[in-house]
């Protein structure tokens, strides 16, 4: 019998067009079943086995219809913009009575290979600049100068706004579209820091001012810089920001320095599905907003969602976000992973944690994942599906864990820790928190991470001695182990 | 090999994880595939253990059963390791429960770049294998580097490099 592989792309393997006929189908397979049979001088007993199975669904009418209509749900055809690829910790386990764990990685790729040209989307963009009396000086001046930077990068179809805010918010630049931008390089003179820091109030009059022009056409967009911590109105600005998301608004949160508030901020951009960044000194405002830019008008797909449907006796143990960053998601009741928008060359990971409670012999279906997304300007949202299959059996095959999975949950695994150390502390125990950052100083040196591993452990040595841990020391690690790159490469 | 519907206990922290799991739950150690097959066992098990194979002896039921020995070439040291079980190489650290059977502190493991859980060495049906813990400085076999978690067969006569820490292989039967 003739299993078919979705994973796998037979018109690849046979090296022949989508569209080909049997008889061009037949001839490619000639030619590779010669080169790669084991008798030849230079077989490949795997490759010959993988050319047959990709002729036998091929040549078959009725396997081939299933292939592609599989091959379509994983964004494989042409007109989808990414593709989507499962890698699961284990594929046979033993039927067990009592709870297992199971592990799968799922990666959004976008197609950039087979469309490098591609098109440059339309900005609609609202800069929301603190101007409370700690940005004054460098910090303020780093600023100006990444934002008049950022005109250049900007085309004249591109739409920008600048907000000012501290205890009020001030436009000081209108929507406008880039085809004149001194209006927006004037308006930055015009940034002058006092006063204190009140997000919600900037955050407000950069969505009014994105909204005034935004369009399924374009990509709309806030971008909030901020140096200070806002006190009380942190439940407001969450709400607006999950008003904006579904009216097609995202918003990306820039924190510079060590006081703002990273949990807030995070949250802020994770529920509007934009990215939260933490820049350490003043000048690297302007590679960050340049490289955000950059990412914007290359958006794919936007107000992305994974819908997780599991078995009955199986349950979602956790959800992280293992790419561009690490990140613990939500979701919501019906299982509704919200991943914000996906750009060209940042491919999109997301890593689920499955309990299966009680497991049957045979093969059965874990979960079925379908990933939604907004392609810009089109009707339509896209929709890509796949299974996770496990097959339980009393003799279950060994099989190693694929190295990209288990690379990605040593890093959650240390980024899990170093949250947790901050959650203890934020509930006022000490030695939870002690053990969790020397544990994750443990495995920090394990991989190598020798700079995080001792900024662990230097907080170790302060609470130890009844301090508080530095906010320096927090920063570096939160957004150290979250964007930890593979020590593989 | 998953052993069958048996929790995972730490061995670093000693925290119970569900069959399956990878990373424990409380210290975020690398629980091997899931069993207590690749569990690093306490240095306390390895009382009465003989330190050199019995000359004549028996054809057991063990017909694999190998001896490793290695050469630190730096120190000039030689360790011979009964390979019928796991051996952890790396560099010890009681505080973190970490006891590797091949402990490399003594020839200079830290200068050399040797992680403190580095590789493991094992056998099976009569081959030796090599797999890399995710070490910081890698392990080379005969100067090339491995990926971390897969298991590369060796031979007599290979060369192993842990961080920089070279060591010179002999294999011969345990008999």
């Amino acid at each position: 019998m003739v299993t078919i592989d979705s994973q796998k792309d037979y018109y690849a393997i046979l090296n022949v067009s989508l569209n080909a006929d049997d008889e061009e189908i037949k001839q490619a397979y000639r030619e590779k079943a010669r080169d790669y049979h084991p008798d030849s001088g230079h077989g490949d007993a795997d490759l010959f086995r993988e050319v047959q199975e990709a002729y036998e669904v091929l040549r078959d009418e009725v396997l081939r219809r299933a292939y592609d209509r599989q091959r379509e749900q994983r964004g494989l055809s042409e007109e989808s913009p990414v593709g989507l690829a499962l890698c699961q910790s284990r594929t046979e386990a033993f039927p067990l009575d009592e709870p297992q764990m199971l592990y799968v990685l799922v990666d959004v790729l976008p197609h950039t290979s087979e469309q490098p040209e591609v098109t440059r989307q339309h900005l609609n963009v609202a800069l929301v600049v603190d101007c409370s009396t700690s940005m004054s000086g460098a910090r303020m001046q780093n600023v100006k100068v990444a934002a008049a930077d950022l005109v250049e990068s900007l085309g004249p179809q591109d739409r920008l706004a600048l907000v000012a805010f501290s205890d009020r918010a001030e436009v000081l630049a209108p929507t406008h579209l880039m085809d004149n931008p001194r209006v927006f390089k004037s308006a930055l003179a015009a940034l002058t820091p006092g006063g204190g820091t009140e997000i919600f109030q900037g955050l407000l009059a950069g969505l009014e001012e994105v909204r005034r022009y935004a369009s399924p056409e374009t990509v709309n967009h806030v971008i909030l810089l901020t140096d200070g911590r806002t006190y009380g109105d942190e439940t407001r600005s969450l709400l607006e920001a999950r008003r904006a998301v579904a009216e097609g608004i995202s918003i990306s949160a820039f924190g510079i320095g060590e006081d703002w508030n990273d949990e807030f901020l995070d949250d802020l951009a994770r529920t509007a599905g934009g990215v939260s960044r933490y820049i350490r000194a003043p000048s690297d405002v302007r590679t960050a907003l340049r490289r955000q830019i950059q990412g914007l008008s290359s958006t794919l797909l936007q107000n992305m969602h994974l819908e997780v449907n599991v078995a009955p006796y199986v349950s979602i143990q956790g959800v992280y976000r293992a790419a561009p960053y690490l990140e613990i998601l939500g979701y919501s009741e019906n299982h509704r992973i919200a991943l914000g928008n996906v750009m060209v060359g940042e491919p999109v990971a997301v890593v689920l944690e499955f309990t299966i409670a009680r497991a049957v012999t045979g093969e059965r279906r874990i979960a079925r994942l379908e990933l939604v997304g907004e392609q810009i300007a089109a009707p339509e949202p896209i929709r890509l599906r796949q299974d996770v299959n496990v097959t339980f059996t009393q003799n279950p095959k060994e099989e190693p864990v694929p190295p990209k999975l288990l690379n990605c949950l040593a890093r959650l695994s240390v980024f899990n820790l170093q949250e947790r150390a901050w959650k203890a502390l934020g509930m006022g125990d000490v030695h939870q928190a002690t053990t969790y950052l020397e544990y994750a100083a443990t495995r920090l040196f394990d991989m190598g991470q020798r700079e995080l591993g001792q900024a662990a452990m230097l907080e170790v040595n302060r609470l130890m001695h009844g301090g508080d841990p530095t906010k320096e020391g927090r920063k570096k690690l939160r957004y150290g182990t979250r964007s930890l790159t593979s020590p593989m490469q | 090999m998953t052993q069958k519907g048996s929790k995972i206990v730490c061995p670093s922290c000693g925290a119970e994880n569900l069959p399956g799991t990878l990373f424990c739950i409380q210290c975020g150690t690398y629980l091997p595939s899931g069993g207590p097959l690749r569990t690093e066992p306490l240095p306390e098990q390895e009382e009465g253990r003989p330190a050199r194979p019995r000359q004549e002896g028996e054809e057991g039921e063990e017909v694999w059963a190998l001896n490793i020995e290695v050469e630190v070439l730096n120190t000039g040291r030689k360790v011979l390791l009964s390979a019928d079980r796991e051996i952890l190489v790396g560099r010890l650290d009681a505080a973190h429960g970490i006891f590797p059977e091949l402990d490399m502190t003594t020839d200079g493991g830290l200068e050399q770049g040797v992680s403190r859980r580095h590789a493991r060495i094992y056998t099976r049906e009569g081959t030796c294998f090599v797999e890399d813990l995710d070490s910081t400085n890698g392990t080379f076999l005969n100067e090339e580097r491995i990926t971390p978690y897969l298991p590369y067969a060796f031979r007599d006569g290979d060369l192993l490099m842990f961080g920089t820490m070279r060591l010179k292989v002999h294999i011969y039967p345990n008999r």
